[in-house]
C-alpha cells in the first residue's frame, strides 16, 4: 500500500456550488415576497366579493340585465306571444306591490298584457334577491318602462315575503287583478285544469319507500329540493326522470345508489314519480360554491364559447335553463357539486345517456375551471317556475 | 398576529440567508482557522493512507499487524470501555430491524391481499404499518445509529466514552419504551399522529432512556483530547441536542389541536429524517468513509456548509406536507422555499462524500462495508434532491397522498440511513468481537439482496405512486381507477421488500453468530482482549 502524503491545500468550496447557492437564495427571496403578493391581493379580492354581498352593491340597471333581460329583452319589449312586454305594462303602471308580489311569487297562468295573452310562466325570484335588491329591481323596472316614481321600501318587501313563502305563484292575472290591483283590467280566467291532483301512489314512493328500497325524499329532501351533490329534482320534466331510472337499470347512467334503488322500481312507478317531480314546486336551495368564474359561467350558459366549440346551455335547456321537456331538463338552481359531477361523468363514461351522445362531445370540450364556471352560474338562477303550467300548455 | 409570526418566520429565512453568506465569505477569506490538516483527526500518526477494514479480502498483511499495534495503547483500550454499550446498543437495533422489518413486509401485502390477516384487530393494517414505522425509526435507526455514534464518538474524541454505563442502561430503558410503545399501537392505544403514535405517557421513558445517551457523549466530548471537533462529532453533538428537543415539544399533549397539531406533527415528522436520521447517517459516514479508504476527505470548507446550511435550513422544511391544507399560505411557502434551499448542504455533503469515494474506486472493490457506506451516502443526494422537488407545489400536487411519497421516504431512510448503518455495523463489529465475520460470504449476499429488492420497491412504487396520482388529479376518472392502477406497483413492492426481508434475517442472523462466537470464547480471552480487538 503506497504511503499517503497528507497535503495541507486549502480547498475552497467549489465556484458553481456557490453559484447554486446563490440562485436558490434569490429564488427563494422572490418566492417568499411573490407568495406575500399573491395573499394579499386573494384576500383583497376576497373582501371586495364578501363586500358586495353584503353591500348588494348591484343596482337596479344592472339587476335588470342580468336577471330579467334574457326573457322580457334589454329593451322591455318581451317576446311576441311568449313573453310579455314590460314597456307600458299595466302591470308596471300599478302600484308597485304588484311588480314586487309577481317577482316574490312568480306567475303560474295566463296573464293579458295590452292586447295579447300570455301563458305566463315566472319563476319566483324570492330565492335570489334581496329585499333591497327587489326594491331597486322595482324602482328601475318601473321608472324606465311606465314612468312610475312612487317608492317601495324594504320593509314591505319583508313582509310581503313572510306571505310569498306560504302560497304558490300567481295563478294568472285574474288571481293577481282580484287580489291585488282591480286597475290591471280583464284578465284571462284560469284554465279548468288546476292542479294535477296529486298521486298517493307515486308520493307513497317517495315519501316512505317501496318496502325494498330507501325513500326517494330520504336523500333529495322533502320537497325535491336535493342538496350538494344530490340534485334538485323538482320541476324536472315526468318524461326526464323516468328515463333516467330506466339508465340507471341499464347502465347507460352510473351510480351505485340510484342503481340499487332503480332495480326495485317498475317502469310504471318510475313514470308516477316523474309526474310527482315534474309539478313539485321547491325555493332554489342552491349556491355557487365551486369558486367558479360567475362570469365565464354566464356567458357560457348564454352564448356558449364557439371558438371551442360549444354551444349555449339556453339553446337546448330553453330561455333560463329552465328545461324543454321531454328531453332536456332544466339546470337553473341545481346545485352545482351535482352539476360539476355530471358534466365529469359525461367525460368519463360513467353517464352515457343524452339524446344524440350530445353531452359527451360538449362536456369534453370543457375544461375543469368552465365546468366550475357553468355549474356555480347555474346554481344562481332561479328555480323552475310553475310546473302546473308549463304541463297544461304542453297539453294544448 | 399573521403579520407578525409571518414576519418573524420571514425573517428566520433571510437571518439564515445572511448567516450562510457570513459562513461562505468566512470560509473563502480563512477567517476561521481550519485547514485541510484538521480532516486528519480521525487518523492516528501514521495511518492515513492504509485501508483499515477488516472484511478487505486479501489485504491482511503484516502491515496491517504492524499497524494495529500502533494503535494498542491509544486506540483499542478506547473501544474497550465503549464496548458494552456499542454492542447492546446495536444488537437491540438488529432485533427492531428484524420484527419491525416483518411487520412493513405483512403491511406491504396487506396492501393486495385486503382479506388476510383480518380476524384480529392488533393485526389488521392501520395497526401493522404503524408498528413497522415506529420498530424501525426508534427502534433500528435510533438505537443503531446511537450505537454507531457511541463507538465513533470517543475516537474523533481521541478519549475514552465518559459514563460508559449509562448508555445501556439508556438502551434498556429505550427498548422497554419502545416494546410498550409497540404494544400500545397493537392494541388500539396511540396519540393518532404519524410518527407520534406512541403515547405520550410511554414517551417519557423514551425521553428519560434519550438523556442516558446525551449525558456521556456531551461529557466526552467535552473531556476530549484534541482541539478541533472533527464533522461527525458536530453532526452527533448536534442531533442529540436537536432531537430532545423536538422529540419534547411535539409530544407535549393537550396544547395543540386541529391545524396547529397537523402542523406540529409534521414539523416534527419531518426533523426527525432531517435532524435526527440524517445527522446520525451523514456523520457516520463521514468518518467511515476516509476511515476505510485511508484517505482524508475532499474539502473542509464544504463540510462547514453543509452542516451549517442543514442547521440553518431544515427545521422549517416539514410543513410541505400539508400544500393544499387549511394552513397559512405562508406557512406553506417557507417551508418550500427552506425544502429547496436543501440543495446547498446536500450538494457541499455530496461533493465530500462522493468526490472522496471516486478518486479511490479501487476501495468499493475491496470493501463491502464500504460499498453500503458510500451507495447510502449516494441515496442521501438522491433522497435529498428529489424531496426539495418534491416539496414544489407543482410536483406535490400530483405525487402527495400517493405511494411516490412512501418510496421517497423510504429511500431517506432506508436507502441512505439503513445502508450506512449496515455498512457501519459490518465495519465494527470485527473490531468490537476481536474476529472476523463467521461467514464473509454471507456480506455481499446481504448487499446484493437489499440492493436489489430496494432497486426493486424503489422503482416500481415511483411509478406506480405517479400514475396514482395523475389518476386521482383526474376528475373524469372514479376514485377506484386510482387504486386499481397502482395495484401491480404494490405486489412489485411486496416482491422487493420480501428480498429486502431476507437480506435482514441473514444480516441479523449473522450478527447473532458473530456474537455467539464471541461469547464461547469470551472467558479466556476477557482479560487482554484489548489487543485482539485490534489485530484481526
Amino acid at each position: 500500500m503506497e504511503s499517503f502524503e497528507p497535503y495541507e491545500e486549502f480547498k475552497p468550496i467549489p465556484l458553481p456550488v456557490l453559484i447554486i447557492a446563490v440562485a436558490l437564495a434569490l429564488w427563494g427571496v422572490f418566492t417568499l415576497l411573490d407568495n406575500g403578493k399573491a395573499v394579499t391581493v386573494g384576500r383583497a379580492e376576497r373582501s371586495d366579493q364578501i363586500a358586495d354581498q353584503h353591500a348588494n352593491r348591484q343596482n337596479g340597471a344592472e339587476l335588470f340585465v342580468s336577471r330579467c333581460a334574457t326573457c322580457h329583452q334589454p329593451n322591455g319589449s318581451g317576446v311576441e306571444g311568449a313573453i310579455p312586454p314590460l314597456a307600458s305594462s299595466p302591470f308596471l303602471k300599478a302600484s308597485p306591490e304588484v311588480a314586487m308580489h309577481i317577482l316574490l311569487n312568480g306567475i303560474d297562468g295566463p296573464i293579458r298584457v295590452g292586447d295579447a295573452t300570455f301563458e305566463g310562466h315566472m319563476p319566483s325570484f324570492a330565492s335570489v334577491l334581496s329585499d333591497a335588491d327587489i326594491v331597486r329591481l322595482v324602482t328601475h323596472v318601473r321608472g324606465t318602462f311606465a314612468d312610475r316614481h312612487d317608492l317601495l321600501t324594504e320593509g314591505d318587501v319583508a313582509t310581503a315575503r313572510l306571505l310569498a313563502g306560504r302560497r304558490g305563484a300567481w295563478q294568472g292575472g285574474q288571481e293577481i287583478a282580484a287580489r291585488l290591483d282591480a286597475s290591471l283590467g280583464p284578465q284571462p280566467p284560469m284554465s279548468s285544469a288546476t292542479q294535477a291532483a296529486i298521486d298517493p301512489i307515486a308520493q307513497k314512493l317517495v315519501s316512505q319507500g317501496n318496502g325494498q328500497t330507501w325513500a326517494c325524499a330520504s336523500c333529495h329532501g322533502m320537497r325535491g329540493q336535493g342538496s350538494a351533490s344530490v340534485p334538485r329534482l323538482a320541476g324536472l320534466p315526468a318524461a326526464y326522470i323516468a328515463k333516467q331510472l330506466g339508465d340507471y337499470v341499464t347502465g347507460k347512467r352510473r351510480n351505485e345508489t340510484m342503481q340499487l334503488v332503480a332495480r326495485t322500481l317498475k317502469p310504471q312507478d318510475m313514470r308516477r314519480i316523474g309526474d310527482y317531480y315534474s309539478v313539485m314546486r321547491a325555493p332554489s336551495n342552491a349556491r355557487a360554491s365551486l369558486g367558479g368564474d360567475l362570469v365565464r359561467g354566464e356567458r357560457l350558459v348564454l352564448d356558449g364559447d364557439w371558438a371551442r366549440g360549444l354551444p349555449s346551455c339556453v339553446s337546448c335547456h330553453g330561455p333560463s335553463t329552465f328545461g324543454v321537456a321531454p328531453s332536456f331538463p332544466a339546470l337553473s338552481a341545481q346545485h352545482p357539486e351535482y352539476t360539476a359531477a355530471q358534466l365529469t361523468a359525461w367525460v368519463s363514461g360513467t353517464r352515457d345517456n343524452s339524446t344524440g351522445r350530445l353531452m359527451n362531445g360538449i362536456a369534453a370540450r370543457l375544461n375543469d375551471a368552465d365546468r366550475r364556471a357553468v355549474a356555480d352560474y347555474l346554481a344562481t338562477l332561479p328555480p323552475v317556475p310553475a310546473p302546473a303550467t308549463r304541463g297544461r300548455t304542453n297539453g294544448k | 398576529m399573521t403579520l407578525t409570526i409571518g414576519l418573524l418566520l420571514g425573517l428566520s429565512f433571510f437571518a439564515s440567508l445572511l448567516a450562510l453568506a457570513f459562513l461562505i465569505w468566512a470560509v473563502n477569506n480563512r477567517q476561521l482557522t481550519i485547514t485541510q490538516h484538521d480532516a486528519y483527526t480521525i487518523f492516528t500518526e501514521g495511518e492515513a493512507g492504509h485501508p483499515d477494514d477488516a472484511t478487505t479480502e486479501g489485504s491482511q498483511d503484516e502491515g496491517g499487524a504492524a499497524r494495529a499495534h500502533h494503535f494498542d495503547t491509544e486506540r483499542a483500550g478506547i473501544d474497550a470501555i465503549s464496548r458494552p454499550a456499542v454492542v447492546t446498543l446495536i444488537s437491540s437495533g438488529i432485533a427492531w430491524l428484524a420484527i419491525g422489518s416483518i411487520f412493513g413486509l405483512i403491511a406491504s401485502l396487506k396492501l393486495h391481499w385486503p382479506d388476510w390477516l383480518v380476524g384480529e384487530a392488533w393485526l389488521t393494517f392501520g395497526r401493522v404499518r404503524t408498528l413497522h414505522l415506529n420498530m424501525v425509526i426508534y427502534g433500528w435507526l435510533s438505537m443503531t445509529g446511537i450505537g454507531v455514534a457511541m463507538w465513533v464518538a470517543p475516537r474523533i474524541f481521541h478519549t475514552a466514552l465518559r459514563y460508559p454505563k449509562l448508555p445501556i442502561i439508556g438502551a434498556i430503558l429505550w427498548n422497554v419504551g419502545v416494546a410498550a410503545g409497540a404494544i400500545a399501537i397493537a392494541s388500539g392505544w396511540n396519540d393518532g399522529q404519524e410518527w407520534l403514535e406512541i403515547p405520550w405517557q410511554i414517551d417519557i421513558l423514551i425521553a428519560i432512556a434519550g438523556s442516558f445517551f446525551v449525558l456521556p457523549l456531551l461529557a466526552t466530548a467535552a473531556r476530549r483530547h484534541v482541539k478541533h471537533i472533527y464533522v461527525t462529532g458536530w453532526y452527533y453533538i448536534a442531533a442529540l441536542c436537536w432531537f430532545p428537543i423536538l422529540f419534547f415539544i411535539a409530544n407535549i399533549p393537550y396544547i395543540y389541536s386541529g391545524v396547529q397539531e397537523a402542523t406540529v406533527n409534521w414539523w416534527f415528522a419531518h426533523n426527525v429524517l432531517g435532524l435526527w436520521l440524517t445527522p446520525l447517517g451523514v456523520g457516520a459516514a463521514y468518518y467511515f468513509i476516509p476511515k476505510i479508504i485511508g484517505k482524508p476527505i475532499y474539502s473542509y470548507s464544504l463540510s462547514l456548509l453543509g452542516f451549517w446550511a442543514l442547521a440553518l435550513f431544515y427545521s422549517q422544511v416539514g410543513i410541505h406536507h400539508l400544500i393544499g391544507g387549511p394552513v397559512p399560505t405562508w406557512v406553506v411557502t417557507l417551508s418550500i422555499v427552506h425544502s429547496v434551499m436543501m440543495f446547498v448542504p446536500v450538494i457541499a455533503v455530496a461533493i465530500n462524500h462522493h468526490v472522496t469515494v471516486a478518486r479511490n474506486l479501487w476501495a468499493l472493490k475491496a470493501s463491502v462495508p464500504l460499498r453500503f457506506i458510500s451507495l447510502g451516502a449516494v441515496m442521501y443526494t438522491l433522497a435529498s434532491f428529489q424531496g426539495s422537488i418534491e416539496a414544489l407545489r407543482s410536483v406535490n400536487s400530483v405525487t402527495h397522498f400517493t405511494q411516490y411519497t412512501v418510496a421517497h421516504a423510504h429511500l431517506g431512510a432506508y436507502g441512505f440511513v439503513s445502508f450506512v448503518m449496515f455498512g457501519a455495523v459490518y465495519h465494527m463489529l470485527p473490531r468490537i468481537t476481536g474476529r472476523s465475520w463467521p461467514w464473509p460470504s454471507m456480506i455481499p449476499a446481504h448487499f446484493w439482496l437489499v440492493v436489489v429488492g430496494f432497486a426493486i420497491y424503489f422503482i416500481g412504487l415511483t411509478i406506480g405512486g405517479v400514475l396514482q396520482g395523475f389518476a386521482m388529479l383526474d376528475v373524469a376518472r372514479p376514485f377506484s381507477d386510482s387504486v386499481q392502477v397502482v395495484l401491480p406497483y404494490l405486489e412489485i413492492r411486496s416482491l422487493g421488500g420480501a428480498v429486502m426481508v431476507v437480506g435482514h434475517l441473514i444480516f441479523a442472523a449473522h450478527f447473532l453468530a458473530a456474537l455467539i462466537q464471541r461469547d464461547a470464547q469470551a472467558p479466556a480471552a476477557q482479560p487482554h482482549d484489548t489487543r485482539s480487538a485490534v489485530s484481526t
